[in-house]
């Protein structure tokens, strides 16, 4: 699979104040891919991302969008570039059912009145193009939704806006084990109908599920991006806390805890 | 010696064609059809109107296509009156649907499997579901035929599994008992669970599209529907795909089928509550609350699940290396274990796999969940009408 990546980040620093959150961090993002971004708590993740979707000013890189560079300087470019963010707090509206959550801000008129049979009905093929068949209805208000139901309703919400890349904040914290599955299933169908996702997630599990590529940023450098069918997750692992995994990573002299690891192969099983 | 096909000989292969396009891709365009078949529209309107007077399509004006012109005509299949029987005998569970053309469902019945009931001794139950079905089959319907998903591990009296072999004689008296029940004599086609899976899967789910296909089935064991060049693989007798019983250890614990440390005693579902010190008895039920328990930080239960994924990654890698798969699909209850235990099947395929096989594989879970069986048998079903559409 080689093809343009559709978004990507040269050389991103960011600073706040005397702390350099991020440092010379690149980023590549492709099309029908899932690029997974793992880190440790305070690498850089949810700021890189904040950069990515404007709320963030950039202190120096820049970014390339289908191979143009363009600026980002709010959620607004970032929206209209066609990158969504769904967030951990998924930014929902309780009182309002799942039509009216898809739609908020953006609602479609007819005449003076709101077109609700068109909303409906958009909200219906985008739910059933992404296969979910969990929601009972979609008049159901977003309250009376599991936390899986929810994920689902703001993932589909980030499809119908015609998005090219969408980037999930740890969707499937703090869910249940079928919901998890149900998410994780969304996000690989998602990245099959040809969008561009990045996927934040502590959990290797769900990491090499469903990803295609590994970035890891290790305290704000990007220490490594590697294909998912290249990399184990001991590697992984390795990358995340010591920002170096054989060849991989940082060179050697950077890490001053000069710990060296070996690769082993062990029979399956003999791990635990 | 004969030149080529008849014209008779094209023309059914075309009406197959177009019958199946619509089966699978749903109401079309005559348009379209032109398009994607390669062939000229007059020929379009002379096989579609062959199919309609054979009740098998219709066709219809599209309700509003916000384009200028004359607006192309909808050939739709006829999901509500072609239907076929869909049956599967699961491990713990038997099912019967009506199947209508297109793969909708249209009815469905299900019943537990009792224990230490053979596959066989399933078929009496089977035709009283039919019984039922056929109370509410309109009288213009046309039934084409049945197809059976079998499950080739029954449970004994204790609850355990054990091994049988029957996919293929279960065939002859189901349709013995659906001849009688319906009055008809039509094909009945038996498959192996996993089998039919895959071709549900291949046919209207994740794998459209691809045709070098690997689906595992785990339900008490484990199975394999392979596809190779879009083609099922099913063995000289019907009994290939028997990949739970590659022997991974020479000296493993002994297996259901008689030799010693098949995959399936590393992975199926008894390899992993024994894993967990959990009861192996309590089946499906109690391998989910293993998964469950690991999500949630279970010790015990996240080393039982870590080590049964990492030795199903171990039979993967060789899968990928033997069969070079586009696709390889976690089905069953290997769904919920693929997902928790990703990072161990994913680092043993990367580090046992050839760089060249595993780098196009692509690992995914099953769209079509449960129904997948059902589905797949009504394309067993389906496929003698699909290759000649006229003849019933």
């Amino acid at each position: 699979m080689s093809v343009t990546p559709l978004l990507e980040a040269r050389g991103i620093d960011k600073r706040f104040g005397p702390v350099q959150v991020l440092k010379d961090v690149d980023l590549t993002v492709t099309p029908g891919e899932v690029t997974a971004l793992v880190g440790d708590n305070g690498a850089g993740k949810s700021t890189l991302v904040k950069c990515i979707s404007g709320i963030y000013p950039i202190d120096a890189g820049e970014f390339l969008f289908d191979g143009q560079p363009v600026t980002i300087h709010g959620p607004r470019d970032a929206a209209g570039l066609g990158i969504e963010v769904v967030y951990q707090d998924l930014a929902l509206c309780d009182n309002l059912d799942i039509v009216q959550n898809m739609f908020l801000g953006r609602e479609r008129r007819s005449g003076l009145v709101l077109d609700e049979p068109t909303m409906e009905q958009m909200a219906a093929e985008t739910l059933a193009g992404l296969s979910v068949r969990t929601v009972k209805s979609l008049r159901q208000h977003v309250s009376s939704l599991s936390g899986g139901q929810r994920q689902t309703v703001a993932i589909a919400k980030a499809v119908l806006w015609n998005s090219k890349v969408v980037i999930l904040d740890e969707p499937t914290a703090a869910l249940g084990v079928a919901q998890t599955a149900q998410v994780l299933e969304l996000v690989r169908r998602l990245a099959d109908r040809g969008l561009a996702v990045v996927l934040i997630s502590h959990n290797m599990n769900d990491v090499f599920a469903v990803s295609d590529r590994i970035a890891a940023l290790y305290l704000g450098q990007m220490v490594a991006q590697v294909k998912t069918t290249d990399v184990t997750h001991a590697q992984v692992v390795e990358l995340i806390t010591a920002g170096r995994s054989g060849d991989l990573g940082l060179a050697a002299e950077k890490i001053d805890n000069g710990v060296e690891y070996a690769d082993t192969l062990t029979t399956p099983g003999a791990e635990q | 010696m004969r030149i080529g096909p008849s014209q008779e000989e094209v023309r059914r292969q075309n009406l197959g064609a177009l019958l199946r396009y619509v089966h699978i891709h749903g109401p079309t365009s005559r348009a379209e059809l032109t398009s994607e078949l390669g062939l000229n529209r007059s020929t379009i309107g002379a096989l579609t109107a062959d199919l309609a007077g054979a009740g098998l399509v219709t066709e219809a004006a599209p309700r509003e296509t916000g384009r200028a012109g004359r607006p192309s005509l909808v050939v739709r299949p006829e999901s509500s009156r072609v239907y076929a029987y869909a049956f599967s005998i699961e491990v713990d569970q038997i099912r019967a649907a009506r199947v209508g053309l297109g793969g909708q469902v249209l009815d469905l019945r299900v019943d537990e499997r009792p224990h230490g009931l053979a596959a066989t001794d399933a078929v009496p139950l089977l035709a009283e579901f039919v019984k039922e079905l056929h109370h509410s089959v309109p009288d213009d319907a046309l039934y084409v035929g049945s197809g059976v998903s079998v499950c080739r591990m029954m449970r004994r009296d204790d609850g355990l599994p054990r091994l049988t072999f029957t996919t293929e004689q279960i065939a002859a008296p189901l349709s013995a008992a659906l001849a009688t029940e319906l009055g008809v004599e039509r094909p009945v086609v038996a498959g192996n669970a996993g089998d039919v899976a895959a071709l549900a899967e291949h046919a209207r789910g994740t794998a459209v599209g691809c045709d070098n296909v690997i689906y595992l089935h785990r339900d008490a064991g484990v199975d394999a529907g392979i596809i190779v060049g879009g083609r099922r693989l099913s063995g000289h007798a019907g009994q290939g795909g028997q990949v739970g019983h590659m022997v991974v250890q020479p000296n493993g614990r002994p297996c259901s089928c008689g030799s010693r440390g098949c995959w399936e005693t590393e992975i199926g579902e008894y390899a992993l509550l024994k894993a967990a010190g959990r009861d192996p008895s309590t089946r499906t039920a109690g391998m989910l609350t293993v998964v469950d328990a690991a999500s949630r930080g279970d010790a015990s239960a996240q080393a039982a699940v870590r080590q049964v994924g990492d030795w199903l990654g171990f039979g993967v890698a060789n899968l990928v290396n033997v069969f070079n798969p586009e696709m390889v699909i976690f089905g069953g209850t290997l769904r919920e274990l693929y997902l928790a235990a990703a990072a161990q099947v994913r680092s043993r395929l990367n580090s046992m796999a050839l760089p060249a096989a595993r780098e196009r594989v692509r690992l995914r879970t099953p769209q079509l969940g449960e129904d997948a069986a059902l589905i797949g048998a009504a394309e067993l079903a389906f496929e003698q009408l699909l290759a000649d559409p006229l003849s019933t």
